[in-house]
């Protein structure tokens, strides 16, 4: 009762806050003071690339200043962007982004959904936590390895053309083949993160009210029709909060996981805007080109957040700011 | 009980063919995400001749740890073993102090600029400069081929900050306020009323950190061209997916006198996979205590 009734206060106190007299500008220093180290890193290594981008309308030289107001910097506008645009690279990194991410929507938002869905209605406990634990335990496993552990099972000599093997069927080099390369990307990704995108599901159906199912019961909804009508607006919130995160990563894809498992046999299919960025720009040294094509995939993932939130706030009366 | 068997009471016979649905769905799931791990455990522990016929599937066939034996003479391994540890360790110890540290004034009401500097916090999380300015930068900052690479783009975590934020939020504000009566400054108040007290999240953020550290070899790659700096992710991935190290190689002659004692690279491989990874599932009891739990915090901030 006494704990209730403080939290109330400090409730009330909180609302206030507005008003409440600012600290003494010795305090503030001090603050100011503790919050210096992260402040200070976080200005290095996130403010000052953003600044970095101002390369991406130049003709940058390795070594040469930013920006230098002897005229030696060569400012070239928007060419970076233009020669990306109409580069014959372009088409194909667009395609192969957009399919990779929409088959990773497809199936790597549905399937934690529909995982949560089923493992909710488990009635045995104990079950239902091992499955639970089960169902993580890839995500703990580095990229390296799961990609490592993929191009094995998928070897001539692996346990994927073993069983075909067994089977009669002919022995297929998967990680040579650009057509087999979207389905091993989706179901390696979806392997290694279904069970860790359930747990904020899982976490939320965990607070419905109890109450809600007695009262369906009582009006003669059967099991599916629960999950319908209550388990599934329940969790609404969460899927639309994901959801814009995914939709605002539709241009990021997993790099790291990609630049594991493509090889230049696969690069039709397997070639996304952030490994050509890596092995077009980084490697190749064209620092301006690779910032332009950065700064253009973070403005369209940027927009692509802005707008599906603009949608969720619309159609799902939910949204992030 | 008693609210559960009244539940079974009402059970009609469809929802019983439902939980049995749900029972072996689950089942089914469960399977298809351990099996390629065990998998790798079984033919990493099978005899070399039955791993050589691929005929190993569901148990072991016969037992060996010398494949593992056999790694332990890998000095390549040992050095990228130790690499890890000391990115892992400082990264993870450093993260600790600056979330602390940038989450508690965040926290003092009455701060002027609050909303200035969450904002700060902010704006990295929706966007950032890309791969070839933070490039750039380490080199300026001669950091490249350095270990400080490494060490330093990770000391920090803006949602771990933003995580410790919202836990010390939480706490009472009657905790500082009686504190700093006393007379006592924030420096002291963080350290010896809110962090004893903070131990779940404390936990949380280092398991993130350390899982996370652990795992990672994409800045290695960029920033580290030396292989005597690199972690231990960058050498597995020249042994599992490049391939430019065989394993094989480690087979000595004495304890291969007989030619079907000799391991193949693909059982070296699997023993290193099981080997490696083991760090991380014995994070896995601490993870189920504390992490769900900061999943949840996180979570209610959005």
């Amino acid at each position: 009762m006494g704990v209730q009734e403080k939290t109330v206060r400090t409730r009330g106190m909180k609302r206030k806050k507005g008003y409440r007299k600012k600290v003494s500008w010795r305090e503030q220093w001090e603050l100011m003071l503790i919050m210096l180290p992260a402040f200070a890193l976080i200005f290095i290594f996130c403010y000052i690339p953003m600044y970095g981008i101002v390369i991406a309308f130049q003709e940058y030289v390795p070594g040469a200043p930013m920006i230098a107001f002897d005229g030696s910097t060569r400012w070239v506008g928007l060419k970076h962007f233009m020669d990306f645009i109409s580069s014959r690279t372009f088409p194909r990194l667009i395609r192969n982004t957009l399919v990779l991410n929409g088959l990773n929507l497809l199936f790597g938002f549905s399937i934690p959904i529909i995982f949560a869905l089923i493992l909710n209605e488990v009635k045995l406990s104990r079950y239902k936590k091992i499955v639970q634990t089960a169902s993580y335990l890839p995500y703990f496993i580095s990229t390296v390895i799961v990609a490592g552990m993929v191009l094995s099972f998928l070897d001539t000599n692996g346990l994927v053309n073993t069983v075909r093997r067994m089977m009669g069927l002919s022995v297929k080099a998967f990680n040579m083949d650009p057509k087999a390369f979207p389905v091993i990307y989706t179901v390696t990704n979806v392997w290694k993160s279904f069970g860790w995108d359930s747990i904020l599901y899982l976490s939320a159906m965990s607070s419905i009210d109890m109450n809600l199912y007695e009262a369906a019961k009582m009006d003669g909804a059967n099991r599916a029709q629960q999950m319908w009508y209550i388990t599934i607006p329940s969790i609404k919130p969460t899927i639309m909060l994901l959801l814009i995160f995914a939709i605002g990563g539709m241009l990021g894809t997993n790099t790291d996981l990609i630049l594991l498992l493509y090889n230049p046999a696969t690069y039709e299919t397997a070639d996304v805007i952030g490994t050509y960025v890596y092995r077009d720009s980084l490697l190749g040294g064209r620092f301006s080109f690779g910032t332009a094509v950065g700064l253009f995939t973070s403005v369209l993932n940027f927009t692509l957040v802005f707008i599906a939130n603009k949608v969720s706030a619309k159609v799902a009366d939910y949204s992030l700011w | 009980m008693a609210k559960n068997t009244q539940i079974k009471s009402h059970v009609k016979n469809g929802s019983r063919a439902f939980d049995v649905f749900c029972v072996l769905f689950c089942g089914m799931v469960c399977l298809v995400t351990l099996y390629p791990m065990y998998y790798v455990f079984i033919m990493s522990v099978s005899a070399p001749e039955a791993v050589n016929s691929m005929s190993v599937f569901l148990f072991p066939k016969g037992f060996q740890l010398d494949s593992y034996a056999i790694l332990f003479k890998d000095s390549q391994m040992w050095r990228a073993y130790g690499n890890t540890i000391i990115y892992t360790v400082s990264s993870t110890l450093l993260i600790l102090i600056t979330s602390v540290l940038g989450a508690y004034p965040l926290t003092v009401s009455g701060l002027r600029g609050r909303k200035f500097f969450v904002t700060f916090l902010l704006i990295p999380m929706y966007f950032g400069g890309g791969l070839i300015p933070s490039f750039l930068l380490i080199n300026k900052l001669g950091l490249y081929a350095t270990r400080w690479a490494i060490i330093l783009p990770s000391a920090f975590n803006i949602w771990n900050l933003i995580l410790v934020r919202t836990f010390f939020s939480g706490l009472p504000e009657e905790l500082r306020e009686s504190a700093r009566m006393d007379g006592a400054g924030h420096l002291r108040i963080l350290f010896q009323i809110f962090l004893p007290i903070s131990k779940a999240v404390l936990a949380v953020v280092s398991i993130y950190s350390i899982v996370g550290m652990w795992n990672s070899w994409f800045n290695a790659q960029v920033y580290l061209p030396s292989v005597d700096l690199q972690p231990l992710q960058m050498y597995l991935k020249r042994v599992l997916v490049q391939m430019s190290v065989d394993l094989s190689k480690l087979n000595s002659t004495e304890i291969a006198d007989a030619v079907e004692k000799m391991f193949s690279a693909t059982q070296l491989k699997y023993s290193m996979i099981i080997f490696t990874t083991l760090p991380i599932i014995f994070t896995y009891p601490f993870f189920q205590k504390y992490f769900i739990k900061g999943v949840m915090v996180g979570s209610l901030k959005g």
